[in-house]
């Protein structure tokens, strides 16, 4: 393993990070759990001609390197901060936009925490502080639902570590919120979609949302089961900083994949915004 | 003297001569036999690597440097297949024209080439280091590099006067390209052979008529052709009657002339084409006569395989099928599509004409011929005496009579049968129809269309209980001149299997229907076609029924092609199946088959052009601990494809997106796999080919 300086540079290539475009301002795409960069790739031509495009795989996604995810450092969302911060430092950039979806708005908020100056704004899809309903907050997905599925990723695991087929998958569980949800948390190799469900699901920022003060755009679907517009709202009432919320008549947790241009329309506006 | 004689033991190496040995070594073709030659000793093994004439590479393209130096003789070279698959060959590297240096010092007597040439610069620094190449054939899946108007040939044309043969039928270019390269080089144009230009449907709408005529009017040597074009007279450049004899005009050598529709190559996607009418028909006709076909045939004398697959009606066209039977005396393969009238009815008074006359026909392909009835089908089989291969397509007018009197009539001949789309021959009845031939035909394509299996199984076990009966009073069971001659459905020589089935559809049935016993079927291909979005959830039906080939004991390679089912990957809305689930249903299964080599193409999302790999289906392939090759068309990512190294046995996997246009973003992935692979298999390290 490469030593600490030089994280930053292994990084780059752990991650697949890829620089396009031209212009002097900066966005950073980050994929949400299970993906990888491609699913922005009807999102990101809109912006390469005015911009440059950093994207990237997080390590727990299923083209990056089994051997490089480290169950230590990924056990809690700090990990996954700290590589976004190590090779945008090793790229030298010191301000930028950042694109996250689902488990990555996360990342990106608590990156805003560690190094507020760095990003110009968070622009979040499907983004969420808590994803599990915890008493009179609503996060969306029902936590005995998401034991069903934790089981099912279980069953892949014991059936991965002992060389049968890992043959349960999200659409298998009842609940239709779910099955769109999870379906990219069974695009991983069996033991890292566990480790990555579990950490995404453990995760809880609703106490930190008041750190942050670097401006957030909200982009909601119309429909999204897993991640309701009452998560946006709870958002835009705790955070620290301004906050915008920007509806999109788009359905489905991935609305970057299932309706590009809207999405792509809705970053333009949100990044020539003033704030 | 008892000593000697024992302790000199006849060894081969003494008994023949050097020369001889290297004469028996080059007649051996097969590359598995030549590996095993070469292990025997080091004489041999020297011996084989100098007599070996064909390679194809394999192996990653960062160790292009080790390329080895000890295949001097060999004529045939296949660079296409490098990992990753698809890359630019020597544009990638830092030092190209070395790598181009290495590769012809390696491989001095070079004259066949196939190589992906993702853009022009490829062969600008290989062209001249074979420039005595006389065979090409280059391969590209991915958008056409932004060049000059031909430049993709310049290189090749300039370095090669030796060239004879050029194949593109899997290079995507525009269709001016060709054409303008070759009027810079008028020479190499002349000196051509054999041209291959059939591309598929998504490559382009094929060569438009004044684009033929340039090709053949620079190349009038041509003595073979092939050429996807536009027939239909809407389409601005459509090949009609001038076009077609301008062409023989032109290359009057012609032996072997190939000519399709560009939407007939992809119309074997749907069992009912909405191009076609009730009857048959497609709605527009060609703007080709009989008598044009006629002439056109005359003009050909040298034809020994024709095919003419018309995209639009060309009508009552016995007379000029008459003409070619007379002018043309060699021909020896015949494939029409669209033409109708091919026979005239055979009549008491009059003897069968057109198509019907051929004995020196050896394999014949009718296709989409809306009036071709069983009396013409049967005066077809009693006039084409030699026929061995017959495939018939979208031919709605025969039925199980008229197809089994066929076989019957050419019991001695036929081996190679292809029955599709045709809407009274379902799979029992085409399977029933073959029944006078089932124990000689060696390769059998049938849809599968499961109507009326239930009342076949069920006469089936009727007679079968009959059969055992008499069995028991007779002696001989498969009793040659009697009825009962197949006992349970023995398909004796079978040896490659080709299936049709729509999407949804189980596979269980096939035995029931009539494919029970296979005892050498070694290969089968499966093509799943369909739109899987608006089906249920196939959660009920565990699998497709892929465990039900576990009774073809010989079965060991599978092309299983669900390219064409299209689903939702990751989009699928709310209550809808996604592809995952789709590919457990498929591939559930596949682990108890003993398959030593698997093409497979994933199912895809034709929204966002994605075919992937996902994580039921990577296991499920894991489990085939028999695989030695496998090979993905398709995209499977880093995790997934680890699922793999858990095969003892797999020698060579690709991930070959070799379907247009292939994705621009190449992954990584697989260069790492590679990189396992080396550490894991010594013996991959030498570069074993296919």
């Amino acid at each position: 393993m490469a030593d600490y300086n030089n994280r930053g540079e292994f990084l780059l290539e752990a991650l697949n990070v890829r620089v396009v475009g031209q212009g002097q301002s900066i966005i950073v795409f980050s994929h949400g759990f299970g993906s990888d960069q491609s699913v922005w790739s009807r999102v990101i031509p809109s912006f390469t001609r005015a911009y440059r495009v950093i994207s990237f795989d997080l390590m727990c996604s299923g083209s990056c390197d089994p051997t490089n995810y480290d169950f230590q450092r990924y056990a809690t969302l700090d990990g996954y901060v700290d590589d976004l911060l190590s090779f945008l430092d090793a790229l030298e950039i010191d301000r930028c936009a950042f694109v996250g979806h689902s488990v990555s708005a996360m990342i990106g908020l608590l990156a805003a925490i560690h190094r507020p100056n760095l990003f110009s704004r968070l622009i979040l899809i499907g983004g969420s502080p808590r994803f599990t309903n915890d008493g009179n907050y609503i996060g969306g997905i029902d936590p005995a639902h998401m034991e069903e599925v934790f089981r099912r990723m279980e069953s892949n695991y014991e059936s991965w570590v002992a060389g049968f087929v890992p043959m349960a998958l999200g659409a298998d569980v009842p609940d239709m919120a779910l099955q769109e949800f999870s379906r990219t948390l069974f695009s991983m190799r069996p033991d890292i979609a566990l480790h990555v469900a579990r950490t995404a699901f453990a995760a809880d920022l609703r106490h930190v949302l008041g750190l942050i003060r670097v401006p957030v755009c909200i982009i909601q679907s119309s429909v999204d089961l897993s991640v309701p517009p009452a998560v946006a709202e709870y958002m835009r009432r705790h955070l620290g900083g301004p906050t915008v919320l920007e509806f999109l008549p788009t359905h489905g947790h991935l609305p970057h994949v299932s309706s590009p241009a809207p999405v792509a329309n809705a970053i333009q506006q949100l990044l020539r915004r003033r704030f | 003297m008892a000593a000697t004689t024992v302790s000199k033991v006849p060894n081969f190496h003494d008994m023949l001569p050097d020369a001889i040995m290297s004469n028996i070594f080059s007649l051996v073709t097969d590359t598995r036999t030549r590996n095993a030659m070469s292990l025997v000793c080091l004489k041999w093994c020297k011996l084989e690597r100098s007599t070996r004439k064909s390679l194809a590479l394999r192996g990653n393209i960062r160790d292009l440097n080790q390329v080895p130096v000890c295949f001097q003789a060999i004529n045939n070279l296949d660079l296409s297949c490098l990992s990753p698959w698809g890359h630019p060959l020597l544009e990638s590297s830092s030092n190209p024209s070395l790598l181009a240096k290495l590769l012809s010092h390696a491989f001095p007597s070079v004259v066949s080439l196939t190589i992906y040439a993702r853009s022009p610069l490829t062969l600008h620094f290989l062209a001249p280091e074979w420039p005595k190449l006389s065979h090409v054939k280059l391969v590209r899946w991915h958008q056409r590099f932004n060049a000059p108007i031909g430049y993709d040939f310049f290189a090749l044309f300039e370095h090669c006067p030796s060239l004879s043969s050029i194949d593109l039928s899997h290079f995507y270019c525009w269709t001016e390209d060709l054409p303008t390269a070759f009027e810079l080089y008028p020479s190499i144009a002349a000196s051509l052979s054999h041209l291959n230009l059939l591309v598929g449907h998504s490559f382009t709408e094929g060569y438009k008529s004044h684009e033929l005529l340039s090709i053949t009017s620079a190349c009038p040597n041509l003595s073979q052709l092939l050429a996807t074009c536009v027939f239909d007279h809407r389409f601005l450049g459509f090949v009609g009657d001038e076009t077609l004899l301008s062409i023989a005009s032109n290359c009057p050598r012609l032996s072997l002339l190939h000519l399709a529709d560009s939407t007939a190559l992809s119309s074997n996607s749907s069992r009912a084409d909405p191009n076609k009418n009730d009857e048959g028909y497609a709605s527009e006709d060609a703007r080709i006569s009989p008598t044009a076909l006629g002439d056109f045939f005359e003009s050909l004398p040298l034809l020994e395989e024709l095919v003419l697959d018309v995209g639009n009606n060309v009508r009552d066209t016995w007379p000029a099928l008459e003409l070619l039977n007379s002018k043309c005396p060699r021909l020896k393969s015949l494939k029409l599509g669209q033409l109708h009238g091919i026979c005239r009815e055979i009549d008491s008074s009059m003897p069968a004409a057109g198509v019907a006359l051929w004995k020196g026909l050896e394999s014949l392909s009718i296709k989409n011929s809306a009036d071709l009835t069983d009396s013409a089908l049967i005066a077809i089989s009693l006039g084409c005496s030699n026929l061995t291969k017959f495939e018939v397509q979208g031919c709605n007018k025969i039925t199980k009579m008229g197809m089994q009197i066929f076989a019957r009539v050419l019991q001695k001949t036929l081996v190679d049968v292809r029955i599709s789309s045709c809407k009274y021959l379902n799979t029992v009845c085409s399977l029933q129809a073959l029944e006078p031939i089932r124990d000689r035909i060696q390769r059998l394509h049938v849809d599968c269309v499961w109507e009326s299996v239930e009342q076949y199984s069920q006469d089936h076990e009727i007679r079968g209980e009959k059969e055992a009966s008499l069995k028991k009073k007779a002696k001989c069971c498969d009793g040659s001149g009697n009825g009962f001659s197949s006992c349970s459905d023995t398909w004796t020589k079978l040896k490659y299997l080709s299936l049709w089935i729509a999407a949804g559809e189980l596979l269980n049935p096939i035995r029931l229907a009539g494919l029970e016993n296979c005892p050498i079927l070694e290969e089968i291909q499966i093509k799943v076609v369909g739109d899987c979005r608006n089906q249920q959830k196939p959660v009920f039906m565990a699998e497709f029924g892929l465990n039900s080939l576990v009774n073809y004991p010989q079965l060991s390679r599978m092309h299983f092609d669900c390219g064409d089912a299209i689903g939702f990957a990751l989009t699928a809305p709310r209550g809808y199946a996604d592809l995952s689930l789709w590919e457990r249903f498929y591939l559930n299964g596949i682990e108890n088959l003993n398959l030593k080599e698997l093409n497979y193409w994933p199912p895809q999302d034709m929204d966002v052009h994605q075919r992937s790999l996902s994580l039921p289906a990577a296991g499920l392939l894991s489990q085939c601990r028999s695989l030695r090759k496998l090979f993905i068309h398709g995209t499977a990512n880093e995790h997934f494809m680890s699922f793999f190294l858990k095969i003892p046995t797999l020698r060579d996997v690709q991930l070959r997106e070799d379907y247009y246009p292939a994705p621009e973003n190449d992954t990584t992935s697989e260069m790492r796999v590679d990189s396992c692979y080396r550490f894991q298999d010594a013996l991959n390290r030498r570069h074993i080919p296919d």
